[in-house]
């Protein structure tokens, strides 16, 4: 299908098919209010861009992918939870058993399987191949023991996919596996973590003896850490994607016309610069994306894309709140000369991406090393 | 034909393209060479011409039907971009793109068939004189007019920032007569022609080109055509400026990553402290931005389909990123390197100098940000 057309198809898709009442939300939903739109989309097919069609998704090339993201965001659709589809998928596609394939992916694509991410603990965080959380090999199972920080959405799951030490004599990262286990079993609980924007995404969570199965180990027993590499790329793609930053300088025109600013030269100046920021992260990411197709891992590219982007949607935000005088002081909807606008929603809201999957310091750290070959 | 009509140029094309800069850069790179030319007059090397001549490179953007190899922009911006490493692309923009573009975006076709074959092989070389006023673009601000008496044109006026004037054996100016504002090709042994110079910050010649009374040769474009095609020759001039710019903090990059990985203070390698990675890695992160923009644009320029206006923002895109990063970069680089960057001896100052003269050239990046803003997106 020619790109212009598959942008129609999506379009009409979107316009026809999304509830009304998840139109444009600002914030990110819950599994429970999301779950309609994510069953028309997984009936549709259209539920798993990226994916092979042999496992059930479309298999778009990266142009088309774009464009799919593109129709989503431009008709409003809600964020969904993304770490079957976006994670788990397709760590199994690349690293996974056939076996193991067979088991899940249909589950992901029909949402029966709702996963969540158990990688960073409280003394693992941006030294992730630290985790101490150990399992131990008994008979066909896993016996899990430790603590898992920042698990988001592991109210909503039923299933987890987490990093744990295998082999605690092995180097840091050689002794860890990536294992799939029950998120509702006895031995493991969570414990919701309030954060400043008032949301409770995030959880701790806690494994007390809590099992897994030894053939639910993905990429082979101590070999955790490539398959873990491997699925942080998409996620630092997908933080690194210009529509984040389009979204936030909509917010910043939205402002400036309420503020009265929209005219004012030094406005403009600032705008502008943060416009074409914007404009050449877009072609950076259109030629990046091109050059990965389906499947396939992810380079360098995605650790550049992430810097810039996050960072740039951080300055965009501070402009908009240095801009709306004393209303950048009020919590929640705001009027102002007519407009009615969030803003510290989404200033706060543009905080984290800098930190989670990696701060922009370590990404830094990894193409100082790996990129431009300084020395350690 | 038109530039609508030329190829953009095979991938093998433009590979091999760039291959043969880039190995013509290894060969002729010479620094030594390079200072010695700093403010001397025409200011480069008559060896390092002739080869660039030889190669074929004046002809690059030349139709075929003027003698000329029909190629478009994306390869003239690859043979740039491998030029500015070596810092020899002085000739390229100033004569061999953008008095060729002016040219041929004109409406006289007998000069086009005259001047165009001898442009192509080096035999004529030009300069498009346009600007008068500092930070003053395109043809509404000219003050140069033009007067026939006897079916001869007289120009008279100032142009100022004229580059490429050293070696030109002719100019194309703008000048305005009663229909409007129109480019005129005037020789540079005119009687009433003088020329001076003002020097770059790199010690190339940056030329005023007095005019009193001064008969033109020809008119290469009557006003029906004259704004238009002036202003896509300065859109596409001012890409392929950004062309030499990446070349030219690529390399000073790549040096300058060189010496992190070789100076060693307190016992180690420099570029061993985080510090200085985290700057280094802004730099890079940088140069792959700036790749982008000018490969889009590259593309958007070749492109039939692009709009005045399209190409007037995608321009002005670029050309903002490039002047910044190219300031960037080199000035950076200079803090990464120490004292030591700011003798003369040391490489990185002659790069430094070029950026900021390119930078500068057919507006910097607070102009072209005023430009990009005031242009209307068409389309979204």
């Amino acid at each position: 299908m020619p790109d212009d057309d598959f942008r129609q198809f999506m379009a009409d898709f979107i316009a026809r098919n999304l509830p009304v009442d998840l139109r444009g939300k600002p914030y990110r939903l819950g599994w429970e209010k999301s779950k309609p739109w994510f069953q028309i989309l997984s009936k549709a097919g259209l539920i798993a861009p990226a994916w092979p069609v042999e496992y059930g998704g479309m298999g778009l090339a990266a142009a088309k992918h774009i464009i799919y993201l593109e129709e989503m965001d431009r008709a409003g659709c809600p964020w969904m939870n993304e770490q079957g589809t976006m994670n788990v998928g397709p760590a199994l596609i690349i690293h996974g058993t056939e076996e193991q394939r067979a088991k899940y992916l249909p589950r992901i694509l029909s949402g029966e399987d709702v996963w969540c991410q158990g990688f960073s603990e409280p003394n693992a965080g941006s030294d992730l191949a630290s985790v101490r959380t150990e399992a131990r090999v008994e008979g066909d199972e896993l016996i899990i023991n430790g603590q898992k920080i920042w698990t988001s959405g592991a109210h909503d799951a039923n299933m987890m996919f987490a990093l744990v030490r295998t082999d605690k004599q092995a180097k840091k990262q050689a002794g860890i596996s990536f294992v799939l286990m029950n998120r509702l079993q006895p031995g493991i609980t969570i414990r919701p973590i309030r954060m400043i924007d008032g949301s409770s995404h995030f959880n701790q969570t806690f494994f007390d003896d809590a099992r897994a199965k030894l053939s639910d180990v993905v990429g082979g027993l101590n070999n955790g850490w490539k398959v873990a590499n491997s699925l942080l790329g998409s996620e630092r793609l997908w933080a690194g994607s210009p529509r984040h930053a389009y979204k936030y300088l909509a917010i910043l025109e939205k402002v400036a016309r309420g503020a009265g600013r929209a005219s004012d030269p030094s406005y403009v100046e600032r705008k502008t610069h943060l416009t074409l920021d914007a404009d050449d992260l877009a072609s950076t990411y259109r030629r990046t994306v091109s050059t990965i197709s389906t499947g396939r891992g992810y380079g360098y590219e995605a650790s550049l894309l992430k810097i810039w982007q996050t960072e740039l949607s951080q300055r965009i935000m501070e402009l908009a709140l240095e801009i709306s005088s004393d209303a950048g002081g009020l919590s929640g909807d705001v009027s102002l000369d007519g407009e009615t606008i969030n803003l510290l929603y989404p200033y706060i809201e543009s905080r984290p991406p800098t930190i989670f999957g990696g701060t922009v310091q370590i990404h830094r750290n990894i193409l100082a090393k790996n990129v431009l070959k300084l020395p350690s | 034909m038109n530039a609508n009509q030329q190829e953009a140029g095979t991938a093998d094309e433009i590979r091999l393209l760039r291959d043969s800069a880039a190995d013509f850069v290894k060969r002729s790179t010479n620094h030594q060479r390079t200072r010695a030319l700093r403010e001397t007059l025409p200011g480069h090397d008559a060896d390092v011409l002739r080869s660039l001549t030889e190669l074929g490179w004046p002809a690059i953007l030349v139709p075929e039907s003027h003698g000329g190899m029909g190629l478009g922009l994306t390869s003239m911006a690859a043979v740039l971009r491998e030029l500015g490493r070596g810092l020899l692309g002085e000739p390229v923009v100033a004569n061999w793109v953008l008095p060729i573009r002016a040219l041929e975006f004109g409406d006289n076709d007998d000069l086009k068939a005259k001047l165009l074959p001898q442009m192509a092989e080096g035999k004529v070389t030009a300069a498009l004189a346009f600007q008068e006023r500092n930070g003053d673009f395109g043809s509404n601000v000219t003050k140069t007019t033009a007067v026939t008496s006897k079916k001869t044109v007289l120009l008279s006026g100032t142009k100022r920032f004229v580059a490429g004037c050293s070696g030109a054996d002719g100019f194309l100016v703008t000048a305005n007569a009663d229909a409007g504002t129109g480019l005129y090709w005037i020789r540079r042994e005119a009687p009433g022609l003088t020329l001076s110079h003002e020097w770059h910050a790199d010690g190339t010649a940056s030329g005023i080109l007095s005019l009193s009374d001064a008969p033109a040769e020809a008119v290469a474009a009557t006003p029906a055509t004259c704004a238009a095609g002036l202003a896509r020759a300065l859109d596409e001039g001012a890409v392929m400026v950004c062309a030499e710019l990446l070349g030219i903090l690529s390399e000073t990059l790549d040096r300058t990553l060189d010496y992190l990985r070789t100076r060693v203070q307190f016992d180690k390698p420099i570029g061993s402290f985080q510090a200085l990675q985290h700057k280094t890695v802004d730099l890079f992160i940088l140069q792959e931005i700036c790749q982008s923009v000018l490969e889009q644009s590259v593309r958007v320029m070749d492109e039939s389909a692009t709009t005045p206006a399209e190409r007037g923002r995608m321009a002005s895109r670029c050309k903002a990123r490039l002047s910044d990063a190219g300031l960037r970069v080199t000035r950076e680089a200079i803090q990464l390197h120490g004292a030591i960057a700011m003798t003369d001896d040391c490489d990185i100052g002659l790069y430094f100098k070029r950026a900021i003269t390119l930078s500068a050239w057919l507006g910097n990046a607070e102009y072209h940000r005023r430009r990009f803003a005031s242009l209307q997106p068409s389309g979204n």
